[in-house]
């Protein structure tokens, strides 16, 4: 299966582009090299910008999984109007899981989740005295939100998991002035819908009594990344029941080469849930690799 | 020690300025002396030019025209600014400065062209925020010799924001009218013969923007979307995707009456009728075993202005009109006439205070007859409320919400009608809040 995927990834990727080289802006010679033809090629990469395919395979509760991605990523970065400051902005659109095969199949995909971080080079709070008073925070301030998460697990029968909406006001110590490196913990609410194999639909809200942690660094070329999240809190459902979830996944990649300037990296990873995942709110640890494609990703 | 730091670096400025005997810092530019040698140019201008009433210093004495003053005075925004250079000096090493010069008073305002530290020493960052300046490398030596002074300052700032003596800009108004706003409040309940539940918090949510606009009368549009209050403990959720209204101020009244007893006299009337409209509004309200869902398809309803503020963004105003229902919970379509009061006010010229009310009726008409309550329902909601932005983090103000709120409504099945009271305090992040359209230049407060 592992092979399939690679192959048919590698099957995906679009032709080369000797004769596209022309009309593509101009690359800093830092991004690019010569070949012995002297025809550039480009050897820096953005892994936030690009058309995500992957396959891989995990292992959980002991069995050996194939697994299948997929997604569109952005990450932008612009000066806001209203108060004339950087926001570096992430995007990741339909980013999605498939566990294919007859032991464990399912599926969890997200809609769109976002996170939008505003840099201020010097933070501060501002007292609104008569003659106001700066104090000194030294935060970057990120808004994240996730919309439309689902999680489907056939085998675990009819049913499924959605979580309809979260936001998290997050504190970045790190401020960088790059997309590619962050650091954001804070509060976090968030309300899903959990659907039983009865039919029976269960709201479940989490009003900031969550917290949310998400990490991560990219080398300027994208050669190296590593990546790091974790919520964990009480969620209460509408009917007063109150549990403490968890949820944390962690990630370093390398790419490995590049096929026709479409770089393939290796990602390693690992997750941990702890009374939360599944239709019965199960406690389950997760390990595998992963060969991902990210296309129209060289800057 | 600023204040003092920057006053030093003035005189030593100054100083400078007296003699070309000055050896000049290497890579530097010093007044009174271009790339063509201006300081030559001037001089023989100053030998050709008439002498005037005010009579003209000459370049070497220059003691005395540093004139610092307290509160610092702040370059205006809305005036010319020139970007010029003078001598560096050990708080100003870049000798890069903002100045502007008034012709009447012969008072030149300077500001450093970069962020001081706390020492009031030049830092690599630019200022922030500054208007457009015009390079001028020998207009200092030209106002020098023309006798004016010259006033260290703080530089400009745009309206709605604050400069330090640092030169660090600040936002310092706040229009919460348009803004991403995302809280949380503690809302206890108290219902007739029930007791209190304290365990009761809410969530809320929204996105607000307003919108001028009007070709013959001044029009402000109010957009709203996805405003949501989500309660929990006593749960019910409230949440609309869209909502638009709109304020005017007529600038042809409705009725012009004239007086005939004594020396005629005419009156205008005028009539500032605007529109409010909802669509897809949800609320979900659960007491004891019951619940109710209810959802607005869309809402048309008049509003007439009883006052405004000049900018419309204030008022109070009477607002009725019908709304298409859908009972979700009895499978019924109504229609719902509602009247209301309600009023909107900011308090201040920041934007730091709110004041909100609003007292709402509505009855449920062509409902089907449902058991435990009656053939046409009713409710009746009030509210008032204060927000004030207690600070704001990196330009992103955090207020104080409280509110009081009274419903009665008899459109629950099986439960009996009585006044529910909840107080709610709690705090709102807002995102976007731009500085107010009539925001005043922090020179000018």
């Amino acid at each position: 299966m592992l092979s399939l995927g690679l192959a048919a990834l590698l099957f995906a990727l679009p032709p080369g582009t000797e004769g596209a080289a022309a009309s593509e802006p101009p690359r800093t010679d830092d991004c690019a090299a010569m070949d012995e033809a002297g025809e550039p090629f480009p050897i820096c990469f953005d892994p936030g910008n690009a058309l995500l395919l992957g396959t891989g395979v995990q292992v959980r509760d002991g069995l050996a999984l194939p697994t299948l991605q997929a997604g569109i990523l952005l990450r932008t970065e612009r000066t806001s109007k209203s108060k004339g400051l950087l926001w570096f902005n992430t995007h990741r659109i339909l980013v999605t899981e498939a566990t294919p095969g007859t032991a464990r199949r399912g599926l969890t995909t997200t809609l769109y989740e976002g996170t939008f971080r505003r840099h201020l080079e010097e933070g501060f709070i501002l007292i609104p005295t008569s003659r106001p008073i700066r104090i000194p925070f030294p935060f970057d301030v990120t808004l994240a939100v996730r919309a439309g998460h689902l999680e489907r697990r056939v085998w675990e029968g009819p049913g499924l998991t959605v979580e309809t909406g979260r936001a998290a006001l997050l504190l970045d110590p790190i401020r960088s002035v790059s997309g590619r490196l962050w650091l954001g913990f804070g509060p976090a609410a968030s309300h899903s819908l959990r659907r039983a194999p009865d039919g029976q639909l269960t709201h479940e809200l989490s009003p900031f009594t969550s917290a949310l942690l998400d990490t991560g660094y990219e080398t300027a070329d994208g050669w190296w990344t590593v990546r790091a999240s974790a919520l964990a809190g009480w969620i209460n459902s509408f009917a007063g029941e109150r549990r403490f979830r968890v949820r944390a996944d962690a990630s370093v990649e390398r790419i490995l080469f590049a096929l026709n300037d479409q770089p393939l990296w290796l990602q390693l990873h690992g997750s941990h849930a702890y009374k939360d995942v599944g239709l019965a709110r199960r406690t389950e640890w997760t390990a595998g690799a992963r060969l991902l494609v990210r296309t129209f990703s060289s800057l | 020690m600023i204040i003092k730091a920057a006053a030093l670096g003035c005189a030593l400025l100054l100083s400078k300025l007296e003699g070309q005997e000055v050896a000049p810092q290497p890579g530097t530019q010093q007044v009174g002396e271009s790339a063509t040698d201006n300081s030559t140019e001037q001089g023989r201008q100053g030998e050709g030019q008439p002498q005037t009433s005010s009579p003209t210093r000459s370049g070497s004495d220059l003691t005395g025209l540093l004139t610092p003053e307290e509160p610092r005075p702040s370059l205006r925004y809305d005036q010319p600014i020139l970007c010029t250079r003078l001598p560096p000096t050990q708080e100003v090493p870049s000798g890069e400065y903002r100045m502007q010069c008034d012709p009447v008073t012969r008072r030149c305002l300077i500001a450093p062209s970069h962020e001081l530290d706390g020492d009031g020493v030049e830092i690599d960052r630019p200022l922030l925020r500054t208007s457009d300046c015009e390079r001028a490398e020998a207009s200092a030596n030209v106002r020098v010799q023309e006798g004016y002074r010259f006033v260290p300052a703080i530089a400009e700032s745009p309206p709605g924001w604050y400069r330090d003596e640092q030169g660090r800009v600040m936002q310092f108004n706040f229009d919460l009218h348009r803004r991403i706003y995302l809280g949380g409040a503690w809302a206890p309940l108290f219902r007739g013969g029930e007791g209190l539940t304290r365990d009761r918090v809410r969530v809320d949510f929204g996105i607000q923007a307003e919108i001028p606009g009007g070709d013959e009368d001044q029009r402000l549009n109010r957009i709203t979307l996805l405003e949501t209050e989500l309660y929990l403990g006593e749960p019910s959720l409230d949440i609309a995707l869209l909502r638009y209204d709109f304020s005017v101020e007529r600038k042809v009244p409705l009725f012009r009456i004239t007086t005939f007893f004594g020396e005629p006299r005419r009156f205008d009337i005028g009539l500032n009728l605007g529109a409010w409209m909802e669509a897809l509004h949800q609320e979900t309200i659960e007491r004891g075993d019951s619940e109710l869902s209810l959802l607005t398809w869309a809402a048309v309803h008049g509003t007439l202005d009883l006052w405004h503020s000049q900018d419309l963004v204030s008022y109070v105003r009477l607002r009725a009109g019908p709304a298409i229902e859908r009972d979700r919970t009895h499978g019924l379509n109504t229609l719902v006439p509602t009247a209301a009061l309600e009023g909107d006010l900011t308090l201040d010229m920041d934007g730091f205070h709110h004041l909100f009310f609003a007292a709402e009726g509505e009855k449920v008409l062509l409902a089907d007859t449902v058991e435990g309550r009656p053939q046409s329902p009713e409710r009746l909601k009030i509210r008032a409320g204060y927000e004030l932005i207690l600070l704001a983090i990196n330009d992103q103000p955090v207020s104080l919400v409280v509110d009081g709120r009274g419903t009665w409504r008899n459109d629950i099945p099986r439960v009996a009608a009585k006044w529910e009271w909840s107080a709610n305090a709690g705090l709102r992040v807002s995102l976007w809040a731009p500085a107010r359209r009539n925001a005043p230049l922090a020179s000018a407060r």
